[in-house]
């Protein structure tokens, strides 16, 4: 980038006055995180699982390093034990909704009932985590949402709750009203996930300053309605080619593959336009005092990304996952482009408060990342 | 420490403010000097902070003033108070190029031995160790379920094939551990045609078609013997723990790559919850031809019967047999031979 050269390096700040983008470089190899990758793995298999803390914040270091805006790396500065605390936690649970779900139905709705009391708690202590433990230029994030600033956001007027416990009840009588109340949902999603995105970003700040966030439902509903096309379009095509091989004599089980070749990558080009547009998103209309952040991924950028990792994973049984998760964090780095407009002086280091991780863990393990 | 000296070129941070500002940061008789602009200030060596070492990247020095300061890697730093007492010694494992080759043998290793002995191993004493009671209330729910769906209708067998069969069954498994759990449930489907399976907790399903088909009571015996063997070896429970074990470690080591590629996730669970399911079928044969022989009865009724099934569903070995659940009929059918030949000695 010609601008990462124009920014001086002069005592004592190396700051201009005028708006100036900031040079954000990728500096990750694969070869080096194949190494932290295999030997965290392996200390993590021979623990059975203890280790596994160590190995997150291990990996988690070296993603945050390997990310610099203006030679300055990110740094995650958490600390493996309250991780492993968090993970026992979360371990029990899970095993609590396991068994429940595998053998005693009937708990079932009693332990998804508590897991919807406990999720704006997760959600909310996860985030505050990972703002806490993240750092810049020696400054930690910060993450100021609350319970009930977390159930506002995902419970929406407690609409959700409704249609999960009514379906878990069994108050809609026949399958019609269950189908409609569904449909309803999934219209509504675009929006429901503009909230999140809002109060994740507004509830964030960085040196005293605030995320402002200015994306619409309406924007994130364009970019659900065109993956909607891109495998409608593509579920389509397998039907024509069921069409075409269904009279050939070829054992059935490789027609099965040809038919269903083009609706699996219609499906992953589907989930890859949505990863890159919704990222795009949030991140084009989010602010933080005087951060313009834009981000440029494309859909086919992105699907090419997934497409050739999970062959190089497949073809590779496994020990390619590095180089794909490097090339995909490298790619996602290399679009995205931070401008000041103003000061970073304005930005202005304010207390630091511990979190427990055990919130942030259990965001990990019932993948509940609701994060940027 | 004392005895060396050295400086390093690097940005200073302040903490307060997200300015980055190049400074030079000196150690020398135990004492840090951090010189940016101009006027230099001095800290104790031993109330300095380093960040631990990852990759190549850049090490960040606290400061006891709140401060950072950010240079390159180096091997001297090691000789200051380190952050974190436990991830050096990561560090140096990562470092090194033998460390990481043995890795991948020890790792490849233990995934396949896991998966081939210790996980089946452990889930099979596991499974010894909860009862099979807690297995029942599923088992009755999925019944209750089928009946109610399209799937089920009552049998059309007449009493008398019922009983009778019902009564040679619980000669079966009378001397069994679960003896008092055992259900015998005919039904007739439209959907599933010849077919025969057990439910958690002991209730075991055969449909109408499957006793048309079998030519004696025999072959009949051998299916149920075969059923009866899921659930003495508690094929259930087990499946649930392995599957969710294989669940959990395929998780954790796509973790990283299960967020960007979404083909990869479920791959390893699929594949090994097939190659279990095909295990499990082996292990209630075998115990299918021992229970039989116990009854005097020959495994050839297996081995017939077998042969019926096979002929009546027309299966063909595809391109996807590698996530078949089912063995080879085959493979099963030439099992049931041998064992019949050893029956014929005895």
């Amino acid at each position: 980038m010609s601008e990462a050269d124009s920014v001086p390096v002069a005592s004592p700040v190396d700051e201009c006055a005028q708006p100036q983008e900031l040079a954000l470089e990728f500096r990750g190899s694969a070869q080096e995180y194949f190494h932290i990758w295999i030997v965290n793995l392996c200390l993590t298999l021979l623990t059975l699982g203890v280790f596994s803390a160590w190995a997150k914040v291990r990996k988690k270091r070296y993603f945050y390093s390997s990310i610099t805006i203006d030679k300055t790396p990110f740094q995650y500065l958490a600390e493996p034990l309250p991780i492993l605390k968090g993970r026992i936690i979360a371990v029990v649970l899970f095993a609590i909704y396991w068994f429940s779900s595998s053998f005693y139905l009937p708990a079932l709705p009693w332990v998804l009932g508590a897991g919807m009391l406990i999720a704006p708690w997760v959600i909310s202590r996860s985030a505050a985590f990972n703002a806490r433990y993240s750092a810049f230029r020696n400054m930690t994030f910060q993450f100021r949402g609350n319970y009930l600033g977390a159930a506002q956001a995902i419970y929406w007027l407690g609409l959700i709750p409704v249609l999960v416990v009514g379906t878990m009840f069994e108050w809609w009588g026949h399958l019609q009203a269950a189908g409609i109340a569904f449909l309803v949902f999934f219209l509504l999603f675009p929006w429901w996930l503009s909230r999140v995105k809002h109060f994740m970003v507004s509830y964030a700040s960085f040196g005293g300053e605030r995320g402002e966030y200015s994306a619409t439902g309406r924007q994130f509903f364009r970019v659900y309605f065109v993956a909607g096309l891109i495998v409608t379009g593509c579920g389509l095509l397998s039907a024509a080619a069921f069409w075409v091989v269904g009279p050939l004599s070829i054992s059935s089980d490789w027609s099965l593959v040809i038919v269903s070749v083009p609706g699996y990558l219609g499906y992953m080009l589907g989930y890859a336009y949505i990863q890159a547009n919704t990222n795009n998103l949030v991140w084009n209309h989010t602010r933080l005092g005087p951060l313009r952040f834009r981000s440029t991924l494309t859909g086919s950028g992105m699907g090419k990304l997934y497409f050739t990792n999970a062959v190089g994973i497949i073809v590779s049984l496994g020990l390619l996952t590095p180089w794909a998760v490097m090339r995909t964090l490298k790619y996602r780095a290399d679009n995205m482009h931070v401008r000041v407009d103003g000061e970073l002086s304005e930005l202005t280091g304010g207390e630091i408060s511990a979190v427990q991780a055990a919130g942030a863990e259990l965001g990990a393990i019932f993948d509940v990342d609701l994060s940027l | 420490m004392n005895g060396q000296s050295f400086s390093h070129q690097g940005y200073y941070y302040d903490g307060r403010q997200p300015l980055r500002r190049s400074a030079t940061l000196a150690f020398a008789a135990g004492e840090a000097t951090l010189v940016w602009d101009g006027e230099p200030r001095q800290y104790g060596v031993s109330s300095t902070l380093v960040s631990p070492r990852v990759g190549s990247a850049d090490r960040f020095i606290s400061l006891p003033d709140g401060g950072q300061f950010q240079c390159a890697d180096d091997p001297m730093l090691d000789l200051l108070p380190q952050h974190s007492k436990t991830e050096g010694a990561v560090a140096w494992l990562e470092q090194r190029v033998a460390v990481a080759v043995a890795s991948v043998v020890l790792t490849v290793s233990l995934l396949v031995s896991g998966y081939e002995y210790g996980l089946p191993a452990a889930a099979k004493h596991v499974a010894a160790e909860i009862p099979i009671e807690t297995e029942q209330a599923l088992g009755e729910q999925a019944l209750v379920w089928l009946d109610d769906s399209d799937w089920f209708k009552p049998s059309e067998l007449d009493q008398d094939t019922q009983d009778r069969i019902r009564s040679e069954f619980e000669g079966l498994f009378a001397e069994l551990s679960f003896a008092q759990h055992y259900r015998l449930a005919f039904r007739e489907s439209r959907y599933i045609g010849a077919n025969a399976f057990a439910l958690p907790g002991g209730t075991i399903v055969i449909t109408d078609d499957m006793v048309n088909l079998a030519e004696s009571d025999q072959e009949v015996l051998a299916i149920l013997a075969h059923e009866i063997g899921h659930v003495e070896l508690r094929h259930v429970m087990r499946h649930v723990l392995q599957d969710s074990a294989v669940a959990v470690a395929a998780a954790t080591i796509t973790g990283d790559a299960a967020t960007l590629s979404v083909a990869v996730a479920g791959l390893p669970s699929v594949v090994a919850q097939a190659e279990y399911s095909r295990d499990f079928e082996i292990e209630a044969d075998d115990f299918a031809f021992e229970l039989l022989r116990q009854h005097e009865m020959s495994p050839e009724a297996f081995a017939t019967v077998m042969e019926r099934v096979q002929a009546d569903c027309e299966c063909e070995p595809g391109a996807l047999d590698f996530l078949s659940t089912h063995p080879v009929t085959g493979e099963r059918i030439k099992r049931a031979r041998a064992a019949a030949q050893d029956f014929e000695i005895y």
